[in-house]
């Protein structure tokens, strides 16, 4: 299924050294692959990003996902935006904000730690 | 019996469009499971800031090109081909050839599975560094005996193509 083929394919490409992010649309699932960085919304499948030509909503989707790329720091991790299936409003992401976080997780390690 | 069969496919296809069936499913599926949770789970950290990345899309909803060969529909375990989909293709020729889920969404609005057109314009703003020029579309149907030659084969070759491309971040929409 297509949630399984999704991990199985993240897995493979994260071990070769690429950082990998899925979007889950079945998150039990998700969790037993063993998906590197996942963002789950309980939607419809065939609907990762969301609704035809609703682009602050896809946008919104690939904010949480670049969002989690740059920000998780161990293989594993889920995060759940919990956006509602056509209840919600969605404006343009922050953009700038993925900046703060790609610069924080770039920052030199403490030698000491 | 091919009608029968189709009209099966669509009740099927509406049932798992509804969240709820989908989760319960999903944790069936997850018991069910042939894959090992307890092994490690792969983790590279993002090598530059997002801005400076090279940014590829894969995709497991069907996506190809009308020139390309469809996605075997044939065999009920489904098949693990992957289509290369160039950054620069023609958006018109854009296709989905999958009867597992419900595309008609999709066929609207390909975005919705494979955000191509996003990507560009963040990376025309800087979010992100570039657009790979190579992305990957595969059926996620992919059981038995096919699920070792993705493991093995087919996603390790597209693995190897994203390196040759020094794209440092992938994202993966499944249908």
């Amino acid at each position: 299924m297509c949630n399984r083929s999704v991990g199985l394919i993240a897995r493979v490409v994260e071990a070769v050294g690429i950082a990998t992010v899925s979007i889950s649309l079945a998150k039990e699932l998700t969790l037993a692959v063993g998906v590197p960085r996942s963002v789950f919304v309980k939607w419809p499948l065939g609907h990762p990003l969301g609704e035809p030509h609703h682009a602050a909503q896809q946008r919104t989707m690939l904010f949480a996902a670049l969002h989690l790329l740059a920000a998780a720091e161990r293989g594993g991790e889920m995060v759940e935006p919990g956006y509602r299936w056509k209840r919600e409003t969605y404006g343009e992401p922050e953009w700038s904000q993925l900046t703060a976080v790609a610069t924080r997780s770039q920052e030199p390690k403490d030698p000491d730690a | 019996m091919t009608e029968n069969r189709r009209l099966l496919d669509i009740i099927g296809n509406r049932l798992f469009a509804i969240p709820f069936v989908t989760q319960l499913w999903s944790r069936f599926a997850a018991r069910a499971s042939v894959e090992d949770a307890s092994e490690q789970v792969p983790f590279t950290p993002l090598r530059r800031p997002l801005s400076r990345c090279r940014v590829a899309l894969i995709t497991t909803g069907g996506l190809h090109l009308s020139e390309q060969e469809p996605f075997d529909m044939s065999d009920p375990d489904g098949e693990a081909s992957f289509r290369m989909l160039r950054a620069k293709l023609p958006p018109e020729q854009l296709t989905i050839t999958h009867r597992y889920y419900d595309h008609r969404d999709a066929d609207r609005d390909p975005q919705i599975i494979f955000p191509l057109d996003h990507l560009r314009e963040l990376a025309e703003r800087g979010v992100i560094g570039e657009v790979a020029p190579r992305h990957f579309g595969f059926m996620g149907h992919i059981e038995g005996r096919h699920l070792e030659i993705l493991t093995k084969r087919t996603a390790p070759a597209v693995a190897e193509m994203l390196k040759q491309d020094r794209v440092d971040a992938v994202i993966l929409t499944p249908a």
